[in-house]
């Protein structure tokens, strides 16, 4: 099995900006559009979410995977909670000037339940509202697979406040990923040669998992038993005496210093517009209901 | 016999943090790569017995990390981004079974497997519930969806393979114990 992180260098201005100004972005744009569902203000940071994607520079033939699950998990989530589950999130959508569109009355047989499915003009805005806040978030964040390096991930998280023991320890898991991919595939080959079939897994569910553990057990075990040897290494190293310092240096340019500015207006501008303004609550838009004849 | 792990975090946790999530991420990767069976949004991903038995093994803190890193790296391995809230549901599911790491001494023992099993599950339980119910805020889905949506398929899932998988890792684990000289 080969293991290849998705991260390649694209040359691109997201890739030029500090990693902590990305990830002091991307954490101030999450809290901030998790604070409304009003369309006006969600439509914004849709924008602003696609725009950062957009200089990101991935192509979908890398993302479409990922691009897939999401689009079939907000269309499930959605679904379910839309429709099956008779409600939006929102405490707007229960109000009582429901406008409705579509319902229906099922009687279950033998048992006499009744069932009452009903979609109204509120629930389709909120399912769109809602829609458009999971893709924002996620428009944000498929990114930091692809343009983050898994090397400085320990410095950064370091420079951002992370003790210098937890900072190292992200450093060093993604220093392990490619030997134990290897030992991993070693293993796999090792026990196909004494005929295990890890595709052809029979039995039930309980069965299954137990037929995994010649997989992970011997991977998991030698790789405890050669930490062994790395923690000896560190240990008459003096690891932890005193604080360490880092190959990777990183500086902080002017633009790097714009984008936390503006991460931080956007952010205490929102808890301004929600908390002050009293704006952003869930919204129904006067055409909407005109286009349902409302 | 290994020095009792307790909450401290030296260089023997640092090390078996990062070993911990390397494994995870690595574990998460590869049994989806070989397209184990699944169906619907319910995941099957035996790897998530990492966390739980690190945390029962070398601690708390070793089993958070190894759960809130390694969720990450799995993440990053596979394309699939940043989910802080699943992230950190994952660390739970570490943590939690490393508060039982103090009252195991025999790794073989019954009662060991019955302590660590509960406390798996419970990690669990905690973990996805978390994750699930950060959905709500996040996403904006209502309680009934953040639970048949979210918290069943990953919890039960991750139930079952935690409570058969990580008694067969104690076991392993216990065989090489002793040569640790810890």
């Amino acid at each position: 099995m080969l293991i290849s992180w998705r991260y390649r260098e694209r040359n691109t201005l997201v890739q030029k900006l500090d990693p902590r100004a990305r990830w002091i972005f991307l954490l101030a744009v999450m809290f901030s559009v998790i604070q409304f569902w009003d369309l006006r203000f969600l439509l914004f940071f849709f924008g602003l979410a696609l725009l950062y994607y957009h200089l990101a520079r991935l192509t979908w033939r890398e993302t479409r995977r990922v691009w897939t699950f999401v689009l079939i998990l907000v269309v499930i989530i959605i679904g379910i909670n839309a429709l099956i589950t008779g409600r939006g999130g929102s405490t707007a959508v229960l109000r009582d000037t429901r406008h409705t569109v579509w319902e229906a009355r099922w009687v279950v047989p033998g048992v006499g339940w009744v069932i009452h499915p009903f979609i109204t003009v509120e629930k389709i805005v909120f399912a769109l509202a809602q829609m458009i806040r999971m893709l924002t978030i996620a428009i944000l964040f498929i990114p930091v697979a692809y343009t983050f390096n898994p090397n400085h991930y320990g410095v950064t998280f370091r420079r951002l406040g992370l003790p210098d023991k937890v900072a190292f320890a992200m450093d060093l898991a993604f220093r392990f990923v490619p030997t134990l991919a290897r030992d991993f595939s070693l293993t796999l080959d090792a026990q196909r040669a004494r005929g295990y079939e890890v595709e052809k897994l029979s039995g039930g569910l309980i069965a299954q998992i137990r037929k995994m553990a010649p997989l992970i057990v011997p991977v998991t075990i030698n790789a405890i038993v050669g930490a062994e040897d790395i923690v000896n290494a560190m240990d008459l190293r003096c690891f932890g005496l005193r604080p360490r310092t880092w190959l990777e240096e990183l500086r902080y340019r002017p633009r790097d210093y714009a984008l936390i500015g503006f991460s931080a207006a956007v952010l205490v501008g929102s808890i301004l517009v929600r908390t002050l303004g009293r704006l952003g609550d869930f919204w129904v838009p006067g055409a909407i209901l005109r286009l349902f004849g409302f | 016999m290994e020095r009792k792990k307790g909450y401290a975090f030296g260089t023997r946790e640092v090390v078996y943090s990062a070993l911990g999530a390397a494994l995870y991420g690595v574990l998460s990767f590869a049994t989806n790569m070989l397209a184990l069976p699944a169906a619907g949004n319910l995941a099957f991903r035996p790897a998530v017995c990492i966390p739980m038995f690190f945390g029962v093994a070398f601690g708390p803190w070793v089993g958070f990390i190894s759960g809130f890193l390694g969720n990450i790296i799995g993440d990053a391995l596979s394309g699939w981004g940043f989910w802080f809230w699943w992230d950190l549901g994952n660390g739970l599911m570490g943590l939690i079974p490393g508060f039982a790491a103090s009252m195991i001494t025999d790794y073989r023992a019954t009662r060991s497997f019955v302590i660590a099993d509960l406390f798996s599950i419970l990690g669990v339980i905690v973990g996805m519930g978390l994750a699930s119910l950060s959905e709500m805020w996040v996403s904006g889905v209502d309680l009934n969806t953040a639970v048949v949506g979210y918290f069943f398929p990953a919890a039960l899932t991750n139930i079952v393979n935690g409570v058969i998988l990580v008694p067969i890792l104690m076991v392993a684990y216990a065989a090489i114990v002793g040569r640790t000289g810890r």
